[in-house]
């Protein structure tokens, strides 16, 4: 990458290179930062504040209008979630959900993002926005088309497997294979975002460089490998951070079409807590909540850690 | 690092002092006891107040309005559509942050939730509630205080194809259990049916289906006088176990799809009969085109002791925090009133929650409006507790596994009620 | 981009035959969206789904106009997200630059700040903000719908992850020519981020237009209402739904999207292969 910069460094290096890299540089930060800094400092640290706060007390929704006109409880509520069998479940589903959907859809993505931009040079941008239309659609036509095409006698998923003499399952009303199915739907429905993010990052590979590979005789695949993937990293991280912590909180899918069943077997985490605060159990719901955003983390700190940048 | 520690003791005593700053008084809970309420003057209507109403209500609201505002010059109605979806939302986040409206349309399974937060402005004595049915009256009680009036209503009848009960040999609609279940049987035998009946196999919502035979068996929702639930109950037994039985006879679809393509397989014969309310009229009567509506008719839920139905709808409630309450109650009134009922059932096809609106010509040439309004007699609510949504949410969840799996009813009900008494009714 | 030759013309065509496959299969429920709009509700109740409209009219389309104050509510629509869009573009990428390139006490600390945020779920802070944004008198105010939104994490991420990309030397470079942090920020660095701004414009675009749950809770007078709000008032029901409506509303509330993905897809994406970063 630093290939063909060539600024030699300067001979006296100004004050302002220092150890932490100097007044300068550290007020044009604080400068640049100032704006998030004002606005999380308004609309984000307090809200954080009372729900973390509502989480180790009994509120209900009764009580929301007398914050303080509560009984602290410590850590109750989040014993409580942890020890519910749907809490469990939806903890259940969810990893499952995650474990097996993100790595789907940034290889579709990142399949598609490659032949965007590699792989074919006319009607890039049909593609680009065909491509992209699933994030796009209402879901309430995404749902009809869906349940249509999960339809266990006449759907279009079970008659191509007939074609090849496998009989398809009742996808919605399985408990084995309703997860399979919301899956598949959420990698069609979300591929889009994280490929139009990985095309952004692709752009960025000059072609001088693949030019001056394939001179050496470096074959596409090693192309790939060894300049793309490499440059491509922060961009990656970004994708795969970004899509896990949305397939963490999975809500839509299982809330349109099959409402978390048959049997809780696709209710997901989000859903289980929506639902709570939908009772008005504003504090266990808010402890739900908090553990949703302790796995998110935890899993965030593992994908920093494998794909972790080299600066 | 000497700054890093005092920062940190800092807010350990400041989070010490929030703590021990909260903590529940032993105040009687909102919503209850009191009611005592002041009466609302004689005379004109004044000053401004803001309505809520949602969807189609909210759009056709305003021209009754500008009606009570020209009989009441110098007072003026301002109503704000909101959307149904997520409206219950809306409604909690405003009471949150006391940014309620004057007046709103509130759906009748949200009533006991309003009230439990002392959001809610009790009826004045002046509004006779005798005139309503009686089952929707009920949904305005919470805690014996009533918060409101109904302001429409809908019930659940079974819709049944009338053609294909002929073939099947049933001229009338039966009126018993026995005879219901025998319709469902011969329409599969003899009519082409895939499912006799429609039935939710249980999953969010399948109260609605089961409840109805709850009630026509004599099934009472609540004990010690209206302060607990009361699910576990020979008569709820006998009622889940009928309900069980069109899946495990297979008269039901145990595999049905939480959203299920009623009526187009209504209106293909596929399945000819389901529970709903009104609105469906005119769903399947969309789908099936021109004549369809001769070919399908209405029923009660037949009888087990006497024939009893869900009955739901929306109330008008003002709120608490009104600056304008003698307005707000005027209009709320003015609503109520049967002329305004029949006028309003003309513009919105919402069915009168006053029963001496239905004596209106209107309403009582249509046959299968007037099956709703015979329903609507006897129609039961639920009980208004601010935790049902919770609770009920626990029967649905057992409902999925008695029709699904064939769970054991007696034990799928202790469980439920095992439940409600550890939620508890939230009053 | 012809580096390749011979066999890969074979190659080349059946990757056009798969994607061309790949993009029935995924633009199917869109294109079946727009159909949907001009038919009629009965046909649309119908199992299994129709898919060219059995008589196609545009009523949907001309109640949903005649019922809807269609210029307010696009006007607000357009005021908030072009006011979230150009705040998030101007804002993140000076917070992602700070976070890429430059070292400053604090910058850990601001880092992890924007992670948690990112990472906590929104249904938590929504009631609390609510009630905060109420007490700030911003309630049915347009600036209430757009100013908890001016600055996302998700945006800042994005862009330090994008310039962590881009080589030091370029600062070094402007230093040396005597320029100012925040001029090497914005005549050098940014005008390179090109994909990355396009990118994070159609995003956020796409966020807060369709945006629902904020705009219905904020706004109490039905002349602050985004589009989404007010098209869910004419096709939601208590217990039943206007399909014909809701899908044509749907296909209206997406053109500026896909207008806005055109446009940012063009100017952007385009034009960066042939400058090179060197």
């Amino acid at each position: 990458m630093t290939a063909t910069v060539t600024a030699p460094p300067p001979v006296q290096a100004p004050p302002s290179r220092g150890r932490r890299g100097g007044l300068r540089e550290g007020r044009a930060a604080w400068i640049l930062a100032a704006p998030f800094c004002l606005l999380f400092a308004a609309f984000t640290v307090w809200p954080v504040i009372q729900s973390l706060y509502m989480s180790f007390t009994d509120t209900r929704q009764r009580d929301l209008r007398s914050p303080f006109a509560v009984n602290f409880i410590g850590l109750e509520n989040y014993t409580r979630a942890l020890s519910d069998p749907t809490f469990r479940k939806a903890a259940r589903n969810t990893a499952y959900f995650v474990l097996v959907g993100v790595p789907l859809t940034l290889l579709v993505a990142l399949a598609a993002a490659v032949a965007l931009d590699r792989g074919i040079s006319r009607f890039r941008a049909a593609y680009r926005l065909g491509f992209y239309t699933p994030v796009i659609t209402s879901i309430v036509a995404v749902a009809v088309v869906w349940r249509f095409l999960l339809q266990p006698e006449s759907g279009l998923i079970n008659t191509v497997l007939g074609w090849f003499g496998i009989e398809g399952p009742n996808w919605l009303g399985s408990t084995t294979w309703s997860m399979p199915a919301m899956i598949l739907m959420a990698t069609w429905r979300n591929f889009g975002t994280a490929m139009i993010i990985l095309l952004a990052g692709l752009q960025a590979v000059p072609t001088s460089l693949h030019e001056a590979a394939a001179v050496d005789g470096a074959s596409a695949w090693r192309r790939f490998l060894h300049i793309t993937m490499p440059l491509l990293r922060p961009t990656l991280l970004f994708v795969s951070v970004t899509t896990a912590i949305g397939y963490l909180q999975f809500f839509e899918e299982p809330f349109v079409m099959t409402r978390g069943g048959p049997l809780d077997s696709t209710i997901s985490l989000s859903m289980y807590t929506y639902k709570q605060f939908g009772f008005g159990n504003y504090g266990l719901a808010a402890s739900m909540s908090y553990l949703i955003f302790i796995v998110i983390a935890i899993v965030t700190a593992v994908q920093f850690r494998l794909l972790r940048e080299s600066t | 690092m000497r700054r890093k520690s005092a920062l940190a003791v800092v807010l350990a005593a400041a989070t010490a002092v929030a703590l021990s700053a909260c903590g529940r008084d032993d105040e009687t809970s909102g919503g209850g006891g009191n009611a005592d309420s002041q009466d609302i003057s004689s005379g004109p209507a004044s000053g401004t107040i803001t309505v809520w109403a949602m969807g189609a209500e909210g759009e056709k609201l305003p021209e009754l309005a500008k009606e009570f505002e020209t009989a009441n010059s110098g007072a003026k109605v301002q109503v704000t559509a909101i959307p149904w979806d997520s409206a219950h939302d809306k409604f909690t986040t405003a009471i949150a942050a006391n940014k309620t409206p004057d007046v709103a349309m509130v759906g009748t399974t949200w009533m006991g939730e309003f009230a439990g937060q002392d959001a809610l402005d009790p009826t004045p004595p002046s509004i006779d509630s005798a005139v309503f049915f009686p089952g929707a009256q009920k949904t305005t009680q919470v805690n014996g205080t009533s918060y409101g009036i109904p302001w429409y209503v809908e019930t659940r009848l079974i819709f049944y194809r009338k053609d294909l009960a002929a073939k099947a040999g049933f001229a009338e609609p039966p009126k018993d259990w026995d005879g219901l279940k025998a319709m469902a049987k011969a329409m599969q035998d003899k009519a082409g049916a895939k499912w006799g009946m429609g039935f939710q196999a249980g999953g969010t919502g399948s109260w609605q289906s089961v409840m109805p035979f709850a009630w026509s068996n004599g099934a009472a929702l609540t004990k010690d006088d209206d302060k607990s639930y009361n699910f576990d109950t020979p008569e709820m037994l006998e009622a889940v176990k009928y309900y069980q039985s069109f899946f495990t006879e297979g008269l039901a679809d145990k595999a049905a799809p939480a959203t299920p393509t009623t009526e187009p397989d209504f209106v293909s014969g596929k399945v000819p009969m389901f529970i709903s309310g009104p609105w469906e009229m005119a769903g399947v009567e969309k789908v099936g085109g021109a004549g369809f509506k001769d070919k399908y008719d209405v029923m009660q839920i037949p009888a087990k002791k006497t024939s009893s139905s869900f009955v739901g709808g929306s109330d008008l409630v003002v709120f608490k925090n009104t600056k304008n309450r003698d307005t707000a109650w005027k209009f709320v009134k003015f609503l109520g009133d049967p002329a305004t009922q029949v006028k309003w059932y003309q513009m919105s096809t919402d069915l009168p929650s006053v029963t001496s609106a239905w004596d209106d010509p209107a309403l009582k040439s249509d046959t299968k409006l007037a099956t709703f309004g015979t329903q609507l007699k006897t129609a039961q609510a639920p009980p208004s507790f601010p935790s049902w949504e919770q609770v009920i949410a626990q029967f649905d969840t057992e409902m999925e596994k008695v029709t699904k799996s064939g769970a054991d009813p007696a034990a799928a009900l202790k469980a439920v009620q095992q439940q409600a008494e550890s939620i508890g009714t939230g009053q | 981009m012809a580096i390749d030759t011979g066999r890969s013309r074979l190659s080349r065509w059946v990757l056009y035959v798969i994607l061309s496959v790949a993009l029935v299969a995924v633009i199917a429920p869109f294109v079946w969206m727009v159909l949907g709009s001009v038919k009629s509700e009965g046909e649309l109740r119908q199992s299994p789904p129709t898919w060219w409209p059995q008589t196609a009219s545009w009523d949907n389309y001309t109640q949903l106009f005649s019922r809807l104050d269609f210029g307010t509510y696009f006007l607000n629509s357009t005021i908030v997200a072009v006011t979230v869009t150009a705040g998030n573009l101007l804002f993140c990428s000076m917070l992602g630059y700070a976070l890429s390139m430059l070292d400053f006490r604090g910058k850990r600390v601001i880092f992890i700040m924007v992670m948690t945020t990112l990472m906590i779920p929104g249904v938590v802070t929504f009631v609390p903000l609510f009630v905060l944004v109420a007490n700030a008198g911003l309630i049915d105010t347009l600036p209430g719908l757009f100013l908890p939104f001016l600055v996302s994490p998700f945006g800042v991420f994005l862009m330090r992850q994008f310039m962590l990309g881009l080589p030091r030397d370029l600062l070094d470079a402007g230093r040396i020519d005597g320029a100012g942090e925040l001029r090497i920020f914005a005549q050098i660095i940014l005008p390179l981020c090109g994909p990355a701004l396009a990118t994070l414009g159609i995003l956020t675009f796409l966020g807060s237009w369709n945006n629902f749950l904020w705009p219905l809770v904020v706004a109490q007078s039905e002349d602050k209402y985004t589009l989404p709000v007010a098209l869910a008032l004419y096709s939601t029901g208590q217990n039943s739904t206007q399909y014909g409506l809701l899908l044509a509303g749907a296909t209206v509330v997406l053109l500026p999207i896909l207008a806005i993905f055109l446009i940012f897809q063009r100017r952007f994406i385009e034009g960066i292969a042939t400058t090179g970063i060197k």
